[in-house]
This record gives C-alpha cells, sequence and structure tokens, in this order.
C-alpha cells in the first residue's frame, strides 16, 4: 500500500538537485549515489520535503500522563512542546513566541499550566492560546487579536502509545501513514502497557541521519561483521544464522523491519503472556513468542530494536527507540529511550533496563560499533572523488516473496536483503522530487 | 563537607593518589588492571541530565547512561580486547584531568568527589571531544587498599557531544 500525500512530479526535475538526483539514482537497479549521504543542497531540501511533510514521533504517552505534563522536542530542526493540556489531551506546538520568536519554554520537561515568553511576557495556556499580554491597553489599544494569535499547532495523533506531529495539513491520517506497520507496531508496543524507563539518552554523532534510519529498517548483514565481538562475549547467541533467520519485510510508505526467528526460547518475561494472549490475535501472538529479534524504521526517522541475550546466565529482552533528528548534513542528534512492560516484575524490568543501557545507549556495546561506521560513511560521502561512487542496494533483488508468514506487507524469506533500504530511498526520493 | 584541613592528610594523599592511578590506567588502556581496583558489588552510574527551572531535579536515574555492575564492566572489557571492537580500536588517545578533589571519611568508606575533564582524540582527526563531569565515588578500604564501590558520574551536558561512550568516566 503507498499513500499518496499529493501530486507527483509530472513535469521532471525541474532544479539543480532534482537534475542530480534523477541522473544518479537509480533505486529498481539497485543503485544510490554517495552524495545524498553529505550534502547541503540534499539535507537542506530533506527539512522541508521529508520533516515537514511526514507524521514524526515527538514522545511516549508515559513521558506525560498528567494535565500539565509537557516534553519539550524538535521536528526535524523545529522546536516543539508536547503538552497534556487541562483537558487531558495531548497537543504539539510550536516552541516560539508570536511576537518576536522567542521559545516559551526552555526545560527538557516538566508540569505547566502557563508558558510565559521570557522576551515581553506574552502568556499561553498550555492549550495554545494567548491569555496575556503585558500592557496590552498601553501598548497595542485595540489593535490586538489576540484569538488569531496561539502558538502555532502541529497536527498531533497518539497510535501505539507514541505521540506523532505534522505539520503538513493535507497528510494522511495518522494510522493511513502507519499502513501495514500497524501490525507490527502491536508486537512492539501494543503487546501490553509499555512504559519508558525515563527521559532519553540524547548525544550527538557526527553521521548523516539516513544511515542509521536506513540500517535500522533494512540492515540485518551488518550485524554479523560489525557486531562480531558480541558472540565472543555471549552477548549475541546463535552463532552463524544468527542475523539471517527470519523475514524481511516492507510495510509500506518507507517502513521497513527484519524479525529474527524463530527462537530457541521465549525472551519475554513470562508473566506477561496472558496479557499478550488478550492484546493480540492468535496469529500476531504465535508471530510474538516465536521472535528473538527485532528491528524497524517507521519512516523517516524512528528506529526500533527488540533486543534479547542471555545476560548474567539469564534470557532478558527490551524494547528500545531511537530518534534520529538531522542537525547538518554530517551531523544527527540521538534521542534513545529504553522501554519495558509496565506490569512485569519489578525484577525483569530493572534487568530489561541495564540491558538496554549496555546493548544500546549512548555506552551500547551494539550502538557504539554502529555509530564508527557511519561517521566514517559521512566523512567519505563528504569527499569530492567517493561523492562520484554508487552504492550498492542489490540483496534480494528478484526474490520471491514468503508464503508461510502471517503478516501483511511485503514479505521476505531471510532477514539478508536490501528490499527495505530501496523502499526507504523509494519514498524518500517521491517526497525530494514532490512538485509542490 | 569537611574543608580538606579537617580530613586526615595522609588519607587525603592517599585517594589523591588512587585516582591519578586510576587515570593512568585507562589512559593507557590498561583495563584489566583498572577492574581489580573495583568492589564485587561495585554500582557504576550515569545519570541522564535535563534542562529544567532553578531548583527542579535536573538529572535522571530512570535512564543513564552507564548503569553497571562488576559483571558488566568486566563484559565491556572483555568485548574491548576482541579482534571487533571497532569503537575503541584504533583506540582513541584519551587524557584524562583530575581535579577539585574532596574527600570525607564516611562509615563505608570514603566519600571522595572529583571534577574530570577528558581529552578524546580519534584517527586522523584534528579535532577532539571533551567531556567535563563530576563523579561522586565511594572508596572502600581494604587489605590491598581503596576500591571504588560505587560512582556515579555527573556530566555536564543535556546532550552528551560524543559520538558514543566506549570510554570509561
Amino acid at each position: 500500500m503507498t499513500i499518496s500525500i499529493g501530486r507527483p512530479t509530472e513535469t521532471g526535475p525541474r532544479d539543480g538537485l532534482g537534475a542530480r538526483l534523477a541522473a544518479r539514482v537509480d533505486i529498481d537497479a539497485g543503485s544510490l549515489p554517495a552524495f545524498v549521504f553529505n550534502d547541503r543542497e540534499v539535507y537542506e531540501r530533506e527539512l522541508g520535503a521529508i520533516f515537514g511533510r511526514c507524521w514524526l514521533m515527538v514522545a511516549h504517552v508515559s513521558e506525560i500522563p498528567e494535565p500539565g505534563d509537557y516534553v519539550t522536542r524538535t521536528m526535524g530542526t523545529s522546536p516543539v512542546i508536547v503538552v497534556r493540556d487541562e483537558k487531558g489531551e495531548v497537543q504539539v506546538f510550536l516552541n516560539a513566541c508570536r511576537h518576536r520568536g522567542m521559545r516559551v519554554c526552555r526545560a527538557d520537561l516538566g508540569n505547566a499550566s502557563h508558558f510565559r515568553c521570557p522576551y515581553h511576557g506574552f502568556t499561553y495556556k498550555n492549550s495554545g492560546e494567548l491569555v496575556g499580554v503585558p500592557f496590552q491597553k498601553a501598548a497595542y489599544g485595540d489593535i490586538l487579536d489576540r484569538q488569531r494569535l496561539r502558538l502555532l499547532s502541529a497536527r498531533c495523533a497518539v497510535s501505539h502509545g507514541l505521540v506523532f506531529a505534522t505539520w503538513h495539513p493535507d497528510a494522511p491520517t495518522l494510522e493511513e501513514y502507519l499502513g501495514h506497520l500497524g501490525w507490527y507496531l502491536d508486537l512492539y508496543l501494543g503487546r501490553a502497557e509499555m512504559e519508558v524507563f525515563g527521559p532519553p539518552q540524547r548525544w550527538e554523532m557526527p553521521t548523516n541521519w539516513k544511515i542509521p534510519a536506513e540500517n535500522g529498517a533494512s540492515d540485518a548483514y551488518h550485524t554479523a561483521h560489525t557486531h562480531a565481538s558480541l558472540p565472543k562475549i555471549g552477548l549475541i547467541v546463535g552463532g552463524s544464522k544468527f542475523a539471517e533467520a527470519g523475514y524481511h519485510v516492507h510495510a509500506g510508505n518507507g517502513h521497513g523491519l527484519g524479525l529474527g526467528m524463530p527462537t530457541d526460547e521465549l525472551v519475554f518475561p513470562s508473566e506477561m503472556l496472558d496479557e499478550y494472549r488478550r492484546r493480540l490475535r492468535p496469529e500476531q501472538f504465535q508471530t510474538l513468542i516465536q521472535v528473538k529479534n527485532s528491528h524497524c524504521t517507521l519512516f523517516p526517522n524512528l528506529t526500533f530494536v527488540l533486543s534479547s541475550a542471555r545476560l548474567e546466565g539469564e534470557i532478558v529482552s527490551h524494547l528500545n527507540m531511537q530518534l534520529w533528528q538531522p542537525r547538518g548534513p554530517d551531523r544527527t542528534e540521538v534521542l534513545s529511550w529504553g522501554l519495558v512492560e509496565k506490569d512485569a516484575s519489578p525484577r525483569w524490568k530493572e534487568r530489561a533496563r541495564r540491558h538496554y543501557i549496555i546493548t544500546f545507549g549512548a555506552s551500547g556495546v551494539f550502538e557504539q560499533d554502529d555509530a564508527e561506521n557511519w561517521m566514517d560513511i559521512t566523512r567519505n560521502c563528504g569527499s569530492p572523488v567517493a561523492q562520484s561512487l554508487d552504492f550498492l542496494y542489490l540483496q534480494g533483488l528478484g526474490r520471491q516473496p514468503a508464503t508461510d508468514f502471517p503478516g501483511p506487507g511485503e514479505v521476505y524469506p531471510s532477514k539478508y536483503s536490501e528490499n527495505n533500504a530501496r523502499a526507504f530511498y523509494r519514498r524518500w526520493l517521491e517526497l525530494m522530487l514532490h512538485d509542490d | 563537607m569537611t574543608t580538606e584541613l579537617a580530613t586526615d592528610p595522609r588519607l587525603w594523599i592517599e585517594v589523591h593518589a588512587w585516582l591519578d592511578h586510576e587515570a593512568e590506567l585507562l589512559d593507557e588502556g590498561r583495563f584489566q588492571e583498572w577492574l581489580e581496583l573495583i568492589t564485587e558489588d561495585v554500582c557504576y552510574g550515569m545519570p541522564v541530565r535535563l534542562t529544567r527551572e532553578r531548583g527542579a531535579a535536573d538529572s535522571h536515574r530512570g535512564n543513564q547512561y552507564f548503569l553497571e555492575n562488576a559483571a558488566t564492566l568486566r563484559l565491556r572489557v572483555e568485548r574491548l580486547a576482541t579482534e571487533f571492537a571497532w569503537a575503541e580500536d584504533p583506540p582513541s588517545r584519551t587524557r584524562r584531568f583530575v581535579t577539585n578533589i574532596r574527600v570525607q571519611p564516611d562509615p563505608e568508606g570514603v566519600r571522595v568527589r572529583s571534577y574530570l575533564l577528558v581529552f578524546r582524540n580519534r584517527g586522523d582527526d584534528a579535532g577532539q571531544e571533551w567531556l567535563s563531569c563530576e563523579r561522586r565515588d565511594l572508596l572502600r578500604p581494604t587489605p590491598a587498599g581503596l576500591r571504588l564501590a560505587r560512582r556515579e558520574i555527573w556530566i555536564d551536558q543535556s546532550i552528551v557531544g560524543s559520538r558514543n561512550l566506549a570510554i570509561f568516566l
């Protein structure tokens, strides 16, 4: 299923960047030019064409449980406040005063009924209305229309406990945007009530945002070599088939995932199985209990990893989310959350938290080696000769879909495939060449 | 916290020497020797730091950059010794500057606060990463000398300005 968010270009590329992309990108032939991973013009186009149009994840509902709870985030590079208002509705506002554009909230998180601009004192309710203008009569007389001067609001919707927002007035509903991915998000986030361990870890990597996003969508292949240290210390089990066994799924709209299965032993807390059975369809439940691990990118920039290991002699698993925020052609801010079932035993939750931190946070033994690759690729892609290279996206071309899997989407046997990467860049290109 | 003059000067000197020795082991990549400086029940944590209004809690212990015990610290060191630990192979050049050391005897051992500034440089990059933090340690006297029983690292950034935390702080 492909959701069109507007009229694709019919006249073909009209400008320099469009011509450069059209001349070099050939996704059907499995070819993508290196320059797209470190190019000022590409980056600046992405901020509008991708981050100005797509539904973007901004928070998990467990971060803002009470009325007035807020977190500040960015949508691409645009600063926003994600707040639960006094009626309990989640809202997303641009964090900019309508008078001069100062940030009206300067904390990472908190609880507030109002946001007051530090510059001149314009005051907004947490539902966005401008309710206070200092010395209004003396300063403005009767020419100020406060009704018109709400905080700029993004369209906002919640699915699977994730808060999403978009600036695009004609974007499809969030449900349509997620499409077939909903079936898989049920496995990650819908199997039980999930909660984050706390506010995200944040750090900045000298890499282009698409490299980690593509990796999350498509790349089980790197696991065997990049993460070869981990079987050696017992954090990965399963030998040479570790990364290969399972399914590779394009869920539509550029959303891609891999499911590592079957597993030798259940990787979830057994006390949660009844809850999973209640919340999932039978075929989802049967799939979930066979899963050993999974990776996924929700287009454009949210990656999930469901990871399991034998840590200190016992099986443990957790779900993590990494949000790859564009900060330049060669810079990405990472926000990283660990999640666990709210109703799992305290012991399981503590072990899951430690498992997340040692594997996928900033110090995580998976994450740190990934960063090394992504950073050096980005550096290379900024040099003129390397930019003339065309990268290989050939794996899985011509492969027949799987017929033994119950989930929706384009499903392929074996996780060694680049079909999801091709689907990611098809979606990316469609948006980049979109004719407004 | 007592002033330095109120602390036994021999203890103060011993703690200084311990911290200098630890920095030397880590800067020289002598991780197995560093592991000998921790207790079996060590807690090694690094809370997430937050930007909040004055007076509000500006850290969170739910999500931490490190949350280690002796077993996971050993696992990390064991990993560095494999030939696939790309994040630190080739290794970074690091220099740890330890200052502002405050020492307070305690029934559980010796409570020590120190400032740490780490310079990190990798590969052919002419630039560097600087990490600034305070460490709040509990050192426990043992027959073999002081051992690290607890460390909490308070990084001075809400967005860590580093590609990863593949080094110990």
